[in-house]
């Protein structure tokens, strides 16, 4: 990266792209980690609700834990982009 | 108000012959839960034995199944449809004498004629799908049975046969098999067969028609049609019925349901040859007044008493008791669980803080008008009393949406004329210049992870009063401590990063004066918060202290009400920039054909952005809200599991007394 001929307005404009690139990467993977998790819970939550209408509550809450990942995520790429 | 309505547990004795007045009385009150008597069944036990029905319960029963039947006939339901004039008893009465048999009688005939001629209709049906392979064979289908010498094979092969033996064959092709109908000589039956199986021969039966296949199939198209319209009409025929006595229907209905509750009403009670013996629960505010009112009813040939409750060992069943404007947000807490008797009843907090975190998550004034107009569009679909408290809890939902949105200065993602009042969401999407300061995350944040911290709070100092109502002993002190253990070490975590690091918006304790070994006041403060609450958690349970980063992850879990609401305003801003900066905007400035196509997409656009935008809005908004109180809030102190109150007696709709 470190090319001499680079002006400091193209070394700027690559750390900008970094930033947007690790941003995306924030909340892009740690969406497809709380994809993973969900998926588990949230079939054996439509299983339980499935038998018992009353579990709907207790499914929701279960099948909505993993949702922190990805709030992580957002907010790291929030505090990374502004 | 934060707990459940107070409940008296009320014993009346009566002899029995006074059992309908007061069945009736307490039915009418509508107050009283039935605590079941359960026979023990000791052997050689003589005493209470369980009540038997009252007179009428098993024609009623009867009854109810014949209307409900009708009922069924007509796709009516008692719930959806809405009580014009309440029928008086004699009325009633005599409607259910008058006219229902007549009804019933006449509905059963039609109803039993359409399906005779549904099943006829399918009959015909089957037969015609039967014939379909046949079509296009043009041969009477008489002359291909009853042979002696020979012997008809048809049916569908996947590739071409050649057959070596006499044969006379018909193939119709068709896409991936084709139907063969093959005559040959009986005694080359076996080996003909065996040919065919090669080409995984499927056998079809021939139709026992007279006539080509063609010819048949027409005929009975033209029946099925014959069919439908009688069909229809006696669908007419039902449908003025169901027309002119669908207000009866529902209210024999609930004449009958009514009767059968009531005659059922002592299989609930203990009885002797004598007496009856009834135990339940009234709101303790009513108690009086029920004594009174049995009082009245049997001219005074009634003991009615007050038993002593036990809070904790008695399973009392829980009533909400909230002011009228929270009262919609119990559905929230059922859907999680009911409060027991002794605990805090969190309803009002959740009826004033939901809205609130809603309208910080979707803080926008188009989507909350919209979502206001949704609200009382559906009200006049959605009848029932769930749907209807949904409904509210999603208006206060959308009012502070559009409260924020004023504070915040967003309409559909544009700024409104004013700067926005508090930290400002206004993000810089597509390379415009950024009006004002800019988006203020880092405030935004912190002003999350703020109200994180107070509710968690909150919910802990909660807990320590459910602990201290529930439990006894020397664990009571243990638990409470415990409780007041987590609040310690998470102010305690606080504090130390106070001391090490300035935020926005919270204090800055890096100045605080050293007093040993090089520890400000602050850091020593912090260290000695966070050992105490883990004294107070691990004497209460050890294992407990696995649980410590889950201090961290729920106060860090409230940014969400920040990042979720910024995904939105990011959303509504991009369809913005792509519907007027890159279609409307250039497409105005030289107007042309291609211009106003361009201009047609660009609407396009706006309203498929913004409604999809705003359907997530609505599910972000509204599950994380529910979330944050569900998991961070919820696990510090609520437990749930209450029983349900539900009186005897049922708000009548469509009768009176």
């Amino acid at each position: 990266m470190a090319d001499v001929n680079m002006t400091l307005d193209m070394v700027q404009a690559s750390q900008a792209g970094m930033k947007a690139i690790g941003a995306g990467l924030a909340v892009g993977l740690t969406g497809v980690g709380t994809g993973v998790a969900e998926m588990g819970i949230g079939a054996a939550a439509v299983g339980a609700i499935a038998e018992n209408k009353d579990f709907f509550g207790l499914g929701l809450l279960f099948t909505v834990i993993p949702e922190t990942i990805v709030i992580f995520g957002l907010v790291i790429a929030l505090l990374l982009l502004f | 108000m934060l707990a459940p309505k107070p409940m008296s547990r009320v014993l009346i004795v009566a002899s029995r012959d006074q059992a309908v007045p007061i069945i009736q009385e307490l039915y009418r009150g509508h107050l009283f839960h039935i605590e079941d008597y359960v026979e023990q069944g000791r052997e050689g036990y003589e005493g209470f034995k369980i009540g038997t029905p009252l007179e009428g319960a098993t024609e009623a029963s009867a009854e109810l199944i014949k209307v409900r039947a009708i009922e069924n006939v007509f796709a009516i339901r008692g719930e959806d449809i809405e009580a014009k004039e309440k029928l008086g008893q004699p009325q009633i009465r005599s409607q259910i004498e008058k006219d229902l048999p007549g009804i019933e009688k006449e509905v059963e005939e039609l109803a039993g004629a359409r399906s005779k001629l549904d099943t006829k209709s399918k009959e015909y049906e089957q037969k015609i799908a039967e014939l379909a392979p046949f079509l296009e064979i043009p041969v009477d289908l008489a002359l291909l049975r009853g042979f002696r010498q020979f012997s008809v094979l048809a049916g569908f092969v996947n590739r071409d046969v050649s057959l070596t033996v006499p044969h006379e064959m018909q193939v119709v092709k068709g896409k991936d098999r084709s139907f063969v109908l093959a005559i040959v000589p009986e005694k080359n039956r076996t080996e003909t067969e065996r040919l065919f199986q090669d080409a995984q021969f499927q056998a079809v039966t021939i139709p026992e028609e007279n006539g080509t296949a063609m010819a048949r199939t027409a005929y009975y198209t033209e029946q099925i049609a014959a069919l439908k319209k009688e069909i229809d009409a006696i669908n007419t025929k039902l449908a003025k019925i169901k027309e002119s006595h669908t207000d009866l229907l529902v209210a024999c209905e609930e004449a009958f349901r009514v009767k059968i509750e009531q005659a059922e009403a002592p299989l609930r009670f203990a009885t002797t040859s004598k007496v009856f013996v009834a135990e339940g629960w009234v709101p303790a505010d009513r108690a009086n007044g029920i004594s009174e009112a049995l009082d009245r009813a049997t001219g005074g040939k009634v003991f009615v008493t007050e038993l002593p409750v036990d809070p904790l060992h008695d399973a009392v069943p829980v009533e909400y008791n909230n002011p009228s404007f929270a009262k919609p947000a119990q559905m929230l807490m059922d859907i999680y669980s009911r409060p027991m008797y002794t605990e805090v009843d969190p309803t009002l907090m959740l009826a004033i803080v939901f809205p609130l975190f809603f309208g910080l998550i979707l803080g926008d004034v188009g989507y909350g008008l919209l979502l206001l107009i949704m609200c009382f569009a559906l009200r006049r679909v959605f009848k029932g009393d769930e749907a209807r408290e949904f409904l509210v809890v999603l208006r206060n939902a959308s009012i502070s949406s559009i409260i924020f949105g004023i504070l915040f200065s967003e309409f559909l993602g544009f700024e409104l004329p004013w700067a926005p009042i508090i930290f400002s969401r206004h993000l810089n999407i597509g390379g415009a210049e950024a009006a004002g300061q800019g988006p203020a995350i880092a405030q935004l944040m912190v002003v999350a992870i703020w109200i994180g911290i107070l509710h968690i709070t909150l919910g802990r100092a909660l807990g320590m009063i459910n602990h201290a109502r529930q439990d006894h002993g020397p664990h009571r002190m243990k638990a409470v401590l415990a409780n007041f253990g987590w609040i310690t070490v998470m102010w305690g975590i606080i504090i130390a990063i106070w001391s090490m690091f300035a935020m926005p918006l919270m204090p800055d304790l890096r100045g605080a004066p050293i007093i040993a070994a090089g520890l400000s006041v602050s850091i020593v403060l912090s260290i000695i918060f966070i050992v105490m609450g883990l004294i107070f958690i691990a004497r209460d349970s050890v294992l407990e202290i696995v649980e410590l980063p889950t201090i961290i992850s729920h106060v860090l879990s409230y940014a969400r009400l920040v990042a979720v609401g910024l995904s939105s305003v990011a959303i509504a801003m991009v369809v913005n920039y792509m519907s007027i900066g890159m279609f409307i905007g250039p497409a105005l400035k030289n107007l042309s054909i291609v211009g106003v196509v361009l201009i047609i997409v660009g609407v396009l656009v706006f309203v498929l952005g913004h409604a999809l935008n705003l359907a997530l809005g609505l599910l972000g908004g509204g599950l994380h809200s529910i979330r944050l109180h569900y998991v961070e809030f919820f696990t510090k102190f609520y437990k749930g599991g209450g029983r349900k109150y539900i009186p005897f007696g049922m708000k009548r709709r469509f009768t009176e007394d």
